[in-house]
């Protein structure tokens, strides 16, 4: 299969890469740039652990297709704590017990954000809701909603 | 959570977010799946469409010849192992005879994974279909087609991971049914006197749904063999990298030192997680001679997995007007799939270990069906029993009007009370949770909330428990030079175990928490440990590291005894430092310490704590969990109100992670309750091999759970603490059977409580 050139920008950066179209944003982010962060869980869209958020929308990378990311500007969990800082998410998760296992969060955050970037006063419920497409199978939920409304409630 | 200050102590006790955070909220955390090594392949599986079939011939010709595919291997290219037709990892791949759909026939090694998935369509394999046993209670008449031709050993290593008990299987008794894998039989008292001591019987079957893990990792490995050292190195999401290495050694009888297996960070085990795909990805990395790796797609794992099985549940039980139990008798029988190793043991003592029954009779049975086989989701074939007898609970507390906490208050098992085994229990804390709901104004406040609304409401409740398992472990505490502590073990922590034992270790050296360091070795520079099963890590490991703190305490103490020349018992450790009593003047540091034990020509040799311990005794972890829920009687559906566990954590090392593995657990029963549940058709096809309709809870389905930590110190765990990870998952199905019994009236007898099954029982579903 031919490979087709595409260039975005990814958590700030410049990236031109040749890829098979066939191939999934979610594969190109993890095998090609080794960005390893968003994980595949489902390969169907069900479970969340690959989301990412592309021009400002929450996405499940496992399910776009690698050129529909051309010219887009892509935030990945790599890109979420600044100068070695952490994200206010990124401290409410770790201090509110909203981690376990770890394998969903890099998805979890990236969905708690967009969260936030919508409506950065939600309601539980609409903090619930604004999570719901992202599957954690350690927590019950209520420490994430807890974190990310721990941060909604700040400044 | 609640949990009540404790001032005995400085670091244990107390809630501390987890120490490996920081990694993992930035993505940094390995997982298997991330690891990419120089010229490594990737593996994609072949599996049956058949639940039995023999195989007639595979021709992998057209397979071979894509570009980019470099090997296509079947059994028969397979290097030497040990095999077993009887076990679930006795055939890495299925010789003549396939016993599951999803069983794994061929593998393709390739250079990119999609080439590899793009091979397996052409691969042809000639199947003759067989007969095939689906359902387990048609797979226990005598005229039972086999489940399978071949025969071979049960392997039941990792059920005694979870639950470690003493109990004989039944010799040969019953077994009518080529299918019948074990019987086992428990008995006390006389249950025809016990019944005739009843004022009222309650007899009915309960079923409950096979269920998946679903972890949100799939299974993964990366396996790498050096044909010029020998040496076999696989990289692998597993709860038991010692239990790992050992199958590995024993499957290519390599000796142990040939083995190295570094348990990657577990994205979510559960039980399900111990050895499954580990054997078939070594044995491929053996063929091929380069890294090769084998990640698990979610279809892969749902269908050959090891899910939590289904069990049919069969409860005689009486009980006096004054709400004392009688008699219990139960016939279990737990549906194994393709391979020995059900957990019906467990179900058959938790039937009849949670109340104090004077007569009992148990029987279980493990059945063999031509479906995927069965393992571990915490707590094994627990929940399963616990709907039976906690229905039956309800409705002989109903039938005789009485209270049903009260009830259970009344007959729950306490410290030297017998399991149905005859086994004693140590101190328990079952009361103490009933007592923590009675409390609770989920509960006090129960009717006044039931009135006025427009659909049903109710409030049930349940309680759960697990025994727990029991294995050696060992760990490492050392002094670093400048006074900071490394704590060395070789337990993979699924639960936030590792904080645990930064807390035991600083209590023990009176540093603070942030001067510890935990690590995880591989199997070949940690010290052993069993695996992280059974709820047992912080009981076993964490009394390893307690004593290896402990040990490394005594040589502190020894060389500032000598340095200030005052004997070890006129000295003290705190704050960071060794002092003689009464002489503030006297004193050494630990980073002076590290610094005598570790520069060039030291006077004293290095601090090295060593903790041994072998565990014999257990520390039963009980539950009492309720649940506020409303019914739509129009379509069935139910939406969660409210929920409440109380845990007997015997003592909370880190309560915000014994809060966690609450929640988590109480969720996943929750889902067990209400949603999850494998359907497989009458030829053996799973239905529902997605994550879309698998349907795990997600955060709007659960409401804002509440944990109560509950206290009762065991005898042996440090501090007092008990297993914590399994309880939680025990009695979320009973509750939610309850609760929907006291909206509507009427029990639903089979988990999940699904919309359908609602209105079946409503008589609204022909």
């Amino acid at each position: 299969m031919a490979k087709q050139l595409i260039t975005f920008r990814i958590n700030g950066e410049r990236q031109e890469v040749a890829t098979e179209p066939n191939r999934t944003l979610l594969e190109l982010v993890r095998d090609d740039l080794r960005l390893t962060g968003a994980k595949e869980g489902c390969g169907t869209g069900d479970c969340g652990a690959c989301s990412m958020i592309v021009d400002g929308r929450l996405v499940t990378s496992c399910l776009m297709l690698a050129p529909e990311a051309d010219g887009a500007e892509i935030l990945t969990i790599e890109g979420l704590a600044e100068d070695g800082r952490l994200h206010p998410l990124q401290e409410a998760f770790i201090q509110h017990g909203a981690l376990q296992c770890g394998f969903c969060i890099p998805g979890m955050l990236m969905a708690a954000k967009a969260v936030l970037d919508a409506n950065p006063r939600p309601s539980r419920a609409e903090i619930r809701r604004g999570l719901a497409g992202n599957l954690c199978r350690c927590t019950g939920y209520r420490r994430i909603v807890d974190a990310v409304a721990a941060v909604a409630a700040r400044d | 959570m609640t949990t009540e200050v404790r001032r005995e102590h400085a670091v244990v006790g107390r809630p501390l977010p987890r120490i490996e955070g920081p990694e993992k909220v930035t993505g940094k955390t390995v997982y298997a799946a991330d690891i990419t090594l120089p010229r490594m392949l990737y593996a994609r599986i072949l599996r049956s469409p058949h639940a039995h079939a023999r195989i007639r011939r595979i021709d992998t010709a057209r397979a071979r010849a894509l570009e980019g595919v470099e090997f296509v291997v079947t059994a028969a290219d397979l290097p030497p192992y040990r095999k077993n037709p009887g076990a679930r990892h006795g055939l890495l791949l299925a010789e003549d005879e396939v016993v599951y759909q999803g069983q794994a026939v061929a593998a393709v090694l390739a250079t990119r994974e999609d080439l590899a998935e793009e091979a397996l369509d052409l691969i042809q394999v000639e199947y003759e279909p067989l007969p095939a046993v689906i359902d387990p209670e048609e797979a226990m008449r005598p005229d039972a087609p086999p489940a399978r031709l071949a025969s071979g050993a049960a392997d039941r290593s990792e059920e005694a991971g979870h639950v470690t008990v003493d109990v004989k299987e039944e010799e040969g008794a019953g077994r009518g049914s080529p299918n019948v894998s074990n019987q086992i039989r428990f008995s006390r008292g006389d249950i025809e006197e016990g019944f005739n001591e009843a004022d009222v019987i309650v007899e009915r079957t309960w079923r409950s749904a096979l269920v998946h893990q679903g972890y949100i990792e799939p299974h993964a490995a990366v396996a790498d063999y050096d044909a010029t050292t020998g040496e076999l190195t696989i990289w692998t999401s597993t709860q038991g990298p010692f239990h790992t290495r050992d199958e590995l050694a024993r499957l290519f009888q390599l000796p142990e030192t040939k083995i190295r297996v570094v348990g990657t960070e577990v994205g979510g085990g559960f039980g399900g997680k111990i050895f499954l795909i580990q054997g078939l990805a070594a044995a491929l990395a053996l063929v091929a001679r380069r890294p090769v790796k084998l990640v698990y797609s979610r279809k892969d794992d749902l269908l050959s997995g090891v899910p939590s099985p289904q069990a049919i549940v069969h409860l005689r039980t009486g009980m006096r007007k004054d709400g004392t139990v009688t008699a219990l008798q139960a016939r279990l029988i737990y549906d194994a799939g393709a391979f020995p190793g059900a957990p019906v043991v467990p179900g058959a003592l938790l039937v009849g270990g949670y109340y104090k029954f004077p007569h009992l009779d148990i029987q279980g049975f493990e059945v063999l069906t031509n479906k995927v086989s069965v393992g571990a989701l915490r707590a094994p074939g627990a929940h399963n029993a616990t709907l039976a007898i906690e229905a039956h609970m309800d409705l002989m507390a109903r039938e005789l009007g009485l209270d049903p906490l009260e009830v259970r208050l009344r007959n729950a098992v306490e410290e030297g009370d017998q399991l149905p085994n005859g086994q004693p229990l140590p101190r328990v804390g079952l009361r103490a949770c009933l007592e923590a709901l009675q409390r609770h104004p989920l509960w006090r406040d129960r009717a006044a909330r039931k009135a006025g609304n427009g659909r049903p409401r109710g409030v049930g409740i349940a309680v759960g428990g697990w025994l727990g398992g029991l294995q050696p472990a060992s760990a490492h505490v050392a002094l670093n030079s400048d006074g900071t502590i490394n704590v060395m073990v070789g337990s993979n922590d699924i639960t936030g175990v590792n904080t645990a034992f930064a807390q035991i270790a600083a209590e023990e050296l009176r540093v603070p928490v942030e001067q510890v360091t935990v690590s995880q070795g591989d199997t070949k520079t940690a010290p052993y440990a069993g695996m992280s099963a059974g709820s047992k890590t912080l009981y076993t490991v964490g009394r390893a590291v307690k004593l290896a703190a402990e040990d490394a305490r005594r040589q502190i103490l020894e060389v500032a005894s000598q340095r200030l020349d005052a004997p070890v018992e006129e000295l003290e450790l705190a704050d960071g430092e060794v002092r003689v009593k009464g002489d503030p003047s006297r004193t050494l540091t630990l980073e002076r310490l590290g610094q005598l034990t570790t520069a060039f020509a030291a006077r004293h040799a290095p601090i090295v704590g060593v903790g041994n311990v072998t565990a014999r005794r257990s520390a039963p972890g009980f539950t009492a969990q309720m649940v506020e829920l409303e019914v739509d009687p129009e379509t069935g559906q139910i939406t969660l109100l409210g929920m409440v566990g109380a845990q007997d954590a015997g003592f909370a090392v880190n309560p915000l992670a014994v809060a966690g593995q609450i929640e988590g657990g109480m969720t996943q029963g929750l889902g067990i309750g209400l949603w999850e549940e494998m359907v497989y058709d009458a030829a053996g096809n799973l239905k529902n091999p997605g994550l879309l309709d698998y349907r795990m809870p997600t955060a709007m389905d659960v409401p804002d759970l509440e944990s109560v930590i509950v206290e009762v110190p065991s005898e042996e765990g440090p501090y007092g603490a008990r297993i914590v990870g399994e309880p939680s998952i025990t009695a979320g199905g009973a509750a939610i059977a309850n609760a929907v019994a006291d909206a509507l009236g009427v029990w639903v007898d089979a988990i999940p409580v699904t919309p359908e099954r609602v209105l079946r029982a409503l008589g609204r579903l022909g």
